[in-house]
């Protein structure tokens, strides 16, 4: 990469500031709100306060049920990525070769993202509540199936209610790599291989690769994040602690149990573990990609 | 254009007409939703129109938990209200701050404002329940319930039952004759707070060491060392298993449900919780909660207070806190607490609305209020009426994270409550280095 340098001058620090102070405010300032949570004890009112240590990291590793809600985010990120990823490519790929009407299929399929989690999650309500939920007796009559009870069940549950609405955010971005693949490309492959299946695999999804990785990486971020709102309206955790996520259970220990210690904590190991996904996937994934 | 600037211009008026009042404002957070918040806002518009020199501005915060979160929030950010509704789980949390100078104890408030209302004249369980270890009452009384047993009559009388139960060992003797009717015996909306806190409250056993919290602060909870409540979950899980009783996840109205739709013969809710059944179930009474005759040895014990009271904030002006008093005091008169007990199904706080009630013989005419006061009244405990234990919201959610698994046969009672015990623990201790 070439590097370009400019004159240093401190105009470009004025026209910087008003970026640099709401990131200031809206970001920085709250990371150190929470590493100073994470390292002292306050009662709800911050009243008591001192400097603890390690004592919350030692807190949150002695709870099982924060192992419960790490085991849960990391099955439930991985499905939600593939099964999200999976439909939202066959569904881009079918919207892309169809002739007529394409129009109608796009805009059906990608209403959905413009829900939001919550209201979503209220909407799988209705589908898997005892009392009316088609899915629900569908389910239960072919095994019996109870999210009350059941940890199987509940995963069911949740993964239905949260992949529903990231698969049009998946068919949008699928669906723009593959107009973006040039037609000349695609047209040369006919003329060489005959298999629709084969020529999908072999040619246009290692061009696709880039969407891809990034859906990976934002899938992810949406499991660990954005469903919060989906768990809050639909299991709220249950059964046990089965279906918390890492921001669940951070949100139920900080904003229903008021304690902040431990919430702060929680919310450093947090982000502790996106920091390596990311290391991860832009050292050893992205390597492996070619954006030309 | 002209539309545009009569459009201002109207804005503008209202705008200047609801500031040029100079009312003093009183503003209170509450954490009810739905009628119930209906009725705190008809509460607040009477207190308004009954004098012209205070506005009490109630506020809406969503669950007691969010308005007890919301509440802290602003305090950190100097913002607080004057009064805010806390629920019973924040109890201990809000009496602890007095010492920091969060909270104004409702004594203290009453001495130095001249309130009319004097502490006395609350119901002593009531009372005792919001009290510092003193005895002085700190919260102010309000929405105050108990866990209550809602029976359908009409599925009783189906099933050829004539009286309701009045205890375990009676629900257990006909729950096989509902079932076989296609109706679920038993529900109950709410584990921690119905089948564990009020579990020893109706059978006078400590539930925390150091007094239930009200000696010493509490740094374990004995449920796998109580016997009798190893027994009662036995039972419980028994129940489940023999489809006596209905688990319906954690949710309160998926519990409740069943009943109001007629499906069930037995739920355990609150005494609050009638306003949503009147109408739809046609024939169902409210009676107490039942109790294990094994343990008591046929002795009947009252529960713990549940609901609400409201606190009263620091940092706020002498004049407000005067309005503060005369609107506590106007609630704490016998007419508005009978009117809130009559809307809502809480217990009469007062001394005085409870012989306004008997005065005006209300319970002949409701029959549906009566329950929760003969239960909260009952006499002999020996245990404190309430408990004193700090996180205890927390420890909730391990009781309730704990019962799921229980009750699935994931793992066995006496785990289930050792778990709760060894978090319950933890959660102490962590909130013990805060005080």
């Amino acid at each position: 990469m070439k590097k370009v340098q400019f004159k240093s001058s401190y105009s470009q620090y004025f026209f910087l500031a008003p970026q640099l102070l709401i990131l200031l405010i809206f970001l920085y300032w709250p990371i150190i709100q929470t590493f100073r949570d994470a390292f002292t004890i306050q009662d709800a009112f911050g009243f008591g306060s001192y400097f603890a240590g390690f004592d919350n990291f030692k807190f949150i590793f002695s709870d099982p049920s924060y192992y419960t809600a790490f085991k849960f985010t990391i099955i439930y990120s991985f499905v939600i990525t593939l099964i999200t990823g999976s439909i939202g490519l066959l569904l881009a790929v079918q919207a892309n070769s169809v002739l007529h009407g394409k129009n109608v299929y796009k805009t059906l399929l990608i209403w959905p993202y413009a829900i939001a989690p919550a209201v979503v999650g209220v909407m799988a309500n209705y589908f898997f509540s005892e009392r009316f939920g088609l899915l629900y007796h569908l389910f239960n009559n072919l095994w019996g199936f109870n999210w009350y009870q059941d940890v199987f069940d509940a995963y069911i549950y949740v993964v239905i209610a949260g992949s529903w609405k990231q698969i049009s955010a998946n068919f949008i971005f699928f669906l723009a790599g593959l107009q973006a693949i040039q037609k000349t490309v695609i047209e040369a492959s006919i003329i060489d291989c005959k298999s629709n299946i084969r020529r999908f695999w072999t040619i246009t999804f290692p061009l696709l690769m880039p969407t891809t990785f990034f859906l990976i990486i934002i899938n992810i971020t949406y499991s660990f994040f954005d469903t919060f709102g989906i768990i809050d309206t639909t299991t709220i955790g249950a059964p046990g602690s089965e279906t918390k996520t890492l921001v669940y259970k951070a949100y139920i220990d900080g904003f229903k149990g008021l304690d902040l210690g431990s919430a702060g904590a929680q919310s450093i190991m947090m982000m502790l573990i996106v920091l390596v996904i990311t290391i991860f996937q832009f050292r050893y994934i992205e390597g492996k990609i070619h954006y030309n | 254009m002209k539309k545009i600037i009569s459009i201002f211009a109207i804005l503008f008026s209202f705008a200047f007409t609801s500031n040029s009042y100079s009312k003093t404002e009183i503003h209170w957070w509450y954490g009810n939703s739905g009628f119930l918040g209906d009725v705190i806002i008809e509460i607040a518009n009477r207190f308004n129109e009954s004098q012209d020199e205070y506005m009490v501005i109630p506020t809406g915060k969503g669950s007691y938990e969010d308005n007890m979160a919301a509440t802290i929030a602003a305090f950190r950010a100097g913002d607080q209200p004057h009064y805010s509704q806390v629920y019973d789980a924040g109890a201990a949390i809000m009496v602890a701050q007095v010492k920091n100078g969060v909270v104004i104890g409702f004594e203290e408030m009453a001495e130095k404002y001249g309130i009319d209302v004097d502490a006395d004249n609350y119901i002593p369980g009531i009372k005792n329940f919001y009290a510092d270890a003193d005895g002085k009452m700190v919260g102010v009384p309000f929405n105050s319930s108990t866990c209550l047993m809602y029976a359908n009559m009409d599925i009783l009388a189906e099933v050829g039952i004539e009286e309701v139960p009045r205890t375990y060992e009676e629900f257990e003797a006909i729950a096989q004759q509902i079932a076989d009717a296609g109706y679920i015996p038993l529900l109950q909306s709410h584990s921690p707070w119905i089948w564990t806190e009020n579990f020893f409250s109706r059978h006078n056993l400590l539930m925390t060491d150091g007094n239930n919290g009200y000696d010493a602060v509490p740094t374990k909870t004995l449920f796998a060392d109580t016997p009798e409540f190893v027994m009662h979950w036995e039972k419980v899980k028994e129940w489940y298993e023999k489809g006596w009783y209905g688990y319906k996840g954690r949710a309160w109205g998926d519990n409740q449900a069943p009943f109001t739709n007629g499906e069930a013969a037995f739920w355990f809710g609150s005494a609050a919780s009638f306003g949503g059944m009147k109408g739809v179930l046609p024939n169902f009474t409210t009676n107490p909660i039942l109790y294990w005759d094994s343990v008591t040895g046929g002795k009947e014990y009252p529960t713990f207070i549940g609901g609400a009271a409201n606190w009263i904030l620091n940092g706020h002006t002498e004049e407000e806190y005067k309005g503060l008093a005369k609107f506590i005091e106007f609630m704490g008169s016998p007419e508005m607490d009978l009117y809130y007990h009559n809307m809502t199904g809480y217990a009469a706080v007062t001394k005085g609305g409870i012989e306004l009630a008997e005065t005006i013989n209300f319970y002949r005419t409701s029959p549906y209020h009566k329950a929760v006061g003969d239960q909260l009244g009952l006499e002999g405990s020996t245990i404190p009426g309430g408990y004193r234990a700090g996180n205890w919201p927390q420890i909730r959610e391990v009781i309730y994270e704990n019962v799921e698994p229980m009750l699935n046969g994931d793992i066995s009672v006496e785990k289930a409550l050792g778990n709760m015990d060894n978090g319950a623990e933890k959660l102490l201790a962590q909130f013990a280095k805060t005080l």
